[in-house]
């Protein structure tokens, strides 16, 4: 699995959602996509890479996108 | 912390908000805060579901295994003090194993272990024993949405 199917993938076990719907999908885009969800899919993204997310980065991680430029910072390039 | 034992049902209830009929669980018989809990459940034909699952071969249903495997996990962070009471929320469970037919007069022993607890979120692991046979097990994540809420994202 490379890092973009990692990526997906976490947000698809986290939130039951498509593949198709991920670009563009922002937090509360979808019902799952909520404060709890939220953790799980934070959690989800550091099993799957590793890492440990600082907090201001949890809280900037808004949308599906976001997450991709965040994740620099950890040294994981997703594309 | 200190280990804590033989906490009965309605001492369970201090520390987690669940309540019948949707709490199993009639002691802790060992719980480590952050580490570790052993729970036990006695079943007898009077549980509210046996006689519609089945009328004709009464048997526990899976969900209230499961059930009974986050309550038993959730008592390894929910003795933390200042986590008890709280309330929790599922996030997760993966390698789900279910191998036995749990009946009127089976006892089971679910022993859960902490893997790791941060920013309100619980990974473990759970082992649930009939008469020292193995049941049921999965690896769990449950959350607490206390704790959670401070890391809502910006709109």
């Amino acid at each position: 699995m490379n890092n973009k199917e990692k990526y997906n993938n976490a947000f698809i076990v986290s939130f039951d959602v498509t593949e198709d719907q991920l670009a563009g999908l922002e937090y509360q885009g979808v019902p799952a996509w909520d404060s709890v969800g939220h953790m799980g899919l934070i959690s989800e993204i550091e099993d799957a890479f590793d890492i440990q997310f600082e907090t201001d980065d949890i809280v900037d991680f808004n949308s599906y996108e976001k997450g991709i430029e965040l994740l620099k910072k950890y040294d994981v390039t997703v594309e | 912390m200190e280990a804590l034992f033989n906490i009965g049902a309605y001492e369970i209830q201090e520390y987690q908000q669940n309540r019948y009929p949707m709490f199993f669980l009639d002691v802790i018989e060992e719980a480590r805060p952050g580490e570790y809990a052993r729970g036990r459940k006695s079943f007898t034909y009077n549980e509210w579901y046996f006689p519609v699952h089945f009328a004709d071969e009464p048997n526990v249903p899976g969900m209230i295994q499961i059930e009974l495997l986050a309550q038993t996990f959730i008592m390894t962070f929910l003795t933390i003090p200042e986590h008890k009471g709280k309330k929790t929320a599922f996030l997760g469970m993966n390698n789900m194993r279910m191998r036995k037919k749990i009946v009127p007069g089976d006892t089971i022993v679910v022993e859960a272990t902490l893997k790791s607890f941060k920013r309100g979120v619980a990974t473990g692991y759970v082992e649930g024993r009939v008469g020292g046979e193995f049941a049921l097990s999965a690896d769990i994540k449950i959350g607490l949405p206390d704790m959670m809420r401070e890391f809502i994202p910006k709109k």
